[in-house]
């Protein structure tokens, strides 16, 4: 009886300690993030005197609803370019055959990975303007007439600054997990006579797929929030939400339209937090 | 026993000396790097040495009005919170932070008490966006949103808006600003646009505030969207400037103070000039507030007092950063050399300055005015 009950005592203990290891933890969360959140919530269904209304919501599609539009198009159509130069380089890197090319870019891809977004937006404002290096070296080497020169600090600059940040993480990602992939399936398609873009396109990628929506997921996410890319590039609209809730604050005071903003854009983080679960969650099932 | 109490207290008294005889003095100030630069460089150095044992932080909190919002939340929540002291010693805001500053009792009426205070007649040292700051404030500076062009591809700007409009028309995407998001000048620019073709330049100025007049004001808009039609978007304030100085545009409006500091430091092509359409653009001071509980209230009049006086007016304000100066202007012509003094006034002559030099809409014409220009313009 007595060995019973101390080991029930023991049992709890441990469960009970467990809790109080991981307490710091989500004290930290519940204080820094979920009382933030529920602020943020509360003030976006406010009104001042406190009362139930959807009216920042209103405004904020009213105001704002192109930009919505505009940043999921940007966003998206920057990870469609990202995959595809992820792929590229990555399979290059897999597959490839010259040794010092392959070493070369394995050296060079990874540079932008340390550079922050603002300093990112801050080189290609002079890179892409009008009279800016791009365009010189463009009219420099006669591919294009000086008077075609035009400025590409519209969307396009955003997406280019965009796959040029982001384009490395997905490659680092991706690059991994093609090197994981049994090279016994590599060598079979080549003897069987496959070129090189059949086997990266019908024997690695599909085995890598998964790593690759990871990667694409977390830029999504990451593309979504970058303030400071947008304001610096193109501020007008159409322009990205981050810089409308910015301006809101700033140039208003309107924190209630602000909040409404940024839960519209959770939400739009929420759909690919939801595919990385689906995902993450059918990997682990498998693996089990 | 008593022996650890005494020293104990010996040791608290000997690390309260040198805190009582070492004050710092914090002053926040919203605006560009150019401003903490200001205070650290010039004025801190300059006020440490007359006073021994006071240090001047500067902090600087961002460009724009949302620098100023940065200070009135802090000064808010400490209010709010019941501190007994504030952190803010000196605080430099735009109008539309004083404004609200001062609805909501968070600035000291210092200005009464310092000697400076009878240097300053302007209206702006005593409006501010239709809100009465008179007594809480005084102009640390005033700036002013002028044209700026290329007179090698421009012979003669456009004297009003009208010709303007006519000159884009015939040159387009040569004139360039930076939207309502993107900076002040072209916040301004909008605003000058808005007064000079709505009929209601008075009234945006003075008041009284009508909610009716939205419908001009979003009729003058639609005019600015066929406008926009034929101009380029910046990026910011200083992209205006950086377009104008690689040729992608020929005109644009920018901040004066801005434009000659360019100039100065190279950035900028001084065969670029400046003029100011009729019925001319707004400009705005940057005031020099003490909160109402400032923790070091005494320093920190005597620091706004020094920040004031004409000497400093003349060889910080308008000699080295190139401002208009905040105090009224004789007190500092007369401290300045002749050369100094015509600088400022090389393109835009003080007559023309004083003419089309206007101060920004009342607050609530200003929120309807982007409001209207993101409703109207944008879509």
């Amino acid at each position: 009886m007595t060995a019973g009950a101390a080991g029930r005592a023991r049992s709890i203990s441990p469960r009970l300690a467990g809790l109080l290891l991981v307490s710091p933890a989500l004290l930290v969360i519940a204080l820094f993030f979920i009382v933030p959140l529920g602020l943020s919530v509360h003030s976006a269904f406010t009104d001042k005197a406190g009362a139930f209304t959807l009216a920042h919501f209103a405004k904020s599609f009213e105001y704002y609803g192109n930009d919505m539009v505009f940043t999921v198009a940007i966003v998206l159509l920057s990870c469609a370019l990202i995959a595809a130069v992820a792929i590229a380089i990555a399979g290059y890197l897999t597959l490839g055959e010259h040794p010092r090319t392959k070493a070369a870019l394995r050296w060079l891809y990874r540079w932008p990975l340390f550079i922050p977004f603002v300093v990112t937006g801050q080189v290609m404002r002079t890179f892409l303007a009008k009279n800016g290096m791009l365009n010189h070296v463009l009219v420099g080497s006669g591919v294009i007439e000086p008077l075609a020169a035009q400025s590409l600090l519209d969307w396009r600059g955003i997406v280019i600054a965009f796959v040029w940040k982001q384009a490395p993480f997905v490659t680092l990602l991706l690059a991994g997990a093609m090197a994981s992939v049994d090279p016994q399936h590599v060598e079979a398609a080549r003897n069987l006579g496959a070129p090189r873009w059949r086997v990266l396109g019908g024997i690695v990628l599909p085995q890598v797929r998964g790593t690759l929506l990871v990667g694409l997921v977390l830029s999504f996410v990451t593309m979504l929030s970058v303030l400071s890319v947008p304001m610096m590039i193109n501020p007008n609209s159409p322009t990205m939400m981050t810089v409308d809730v910015a301006y809101r604050i700033s140039t208003h005071g309107d924190y209630a339209v602000a909040n409404a903003l940024c839960l519209v854009s959770l939400l739009f983080g929420a759909a690919g937090a939801w595919v990385y679960l689906r995902h993450a969650v059918r990997r682990a099932e498998q693996v089990s | 026993m008593k022996k650890i109490a005494l020293c104990l207290a010996a040791a608290a008294a000997m690390a309260a000396l040198p805190a009582a005889a070492q004050t710092t003095l914090n002053v926040v100030t919203a605006g560009d790097q150019n401003m903490v630069d200001y205070v650290n460089t010039f004025l801190a150095p300059r006020f440490e040495k007359l006073n021994p044992g006071v240090t001047v932080k500067a902090v600087g909190t961002g460009p724009g009005d949302a620098g100023s919002q940065k200070i009135y939340e802090k000064l808010s929540a400490q209010s709010k919170a019941g501190a007994a002291a504030w952190d803010v010693d000196v605080a430099v805001i735009h109008q539309r932070g004083a404004a609200t500053m001062v609805k909501e009792n968070l600035l000291a009426a210092y200005r009464k008490q310092i000697a400076t205070d009878k240097l300053v007649s302007r209206d702006s040292a005593k409006n501010a966006l239709g809100q009465n700051v008179d007594g809480f404030v005084i102009p640390m500076f005033h700036s002013q949103i002028a044209l700026a062009y290329n007179p090698d591809l421009v012979k003669s700007p456009p004297k009003t808006f009208g010709e303007l409009e006519a000159w884009v028309k015939q040159y387009p995407k040569q004139f360039g600003y930076n939207g309502v998001k993107g900076g002040m000048s072209g916040v301004g620019f909008v605003m000058g646009y808005v007064s000079a073709t709505s009929g209601l330049g008075k009234q945006l100025e003075e008041g009284p505030y009508d909610a009716g007049r939205k419908a001009a004001i979003e009729k003058s808009l639609a005019g600015l969207k066929d406008f926009n039609r034929n101009v380029v978007l910046t990026p910011g304030n200083a992209g205006t400037l950086d377009m104008l100085n690689r040729g992608e545009i020929s005109m644009g409006p920018v901040w004066v103070d801005m434009f000659y500091t360019w100039v100065a430091d190279g950035k900028l092509s001084p065969k670029l000039k400046l003029a100011l359409p009729e019925p001319g653009l707004p400009g705005q001071p940057m005031y020099y507030a003490v909160p109402a509980k400032a923790a070091n209230a005494a320093m920190a009049r005597k620091f706004v007092e020094f920040a004031a006086s004409p000497e400093i007016q003349a060889e910080g304000i308008v000699k080295k950063f190139n401002w208009y100066p905040g105090i009224d202007a004789q007190h500092v012509q007369s401290k300045l050399d002749k050369a100094s003094w015509d600088k400022l006034f090389t393109d835009i002559k003080p007559e023309s300055l004083q003419r089309y030099g206007r101060p920004f809409p009342l607050s609530d014409y200003f929120t309807d005015i982007v409001e209207g220009y993101e409703r109207v313009v944008m879509k």
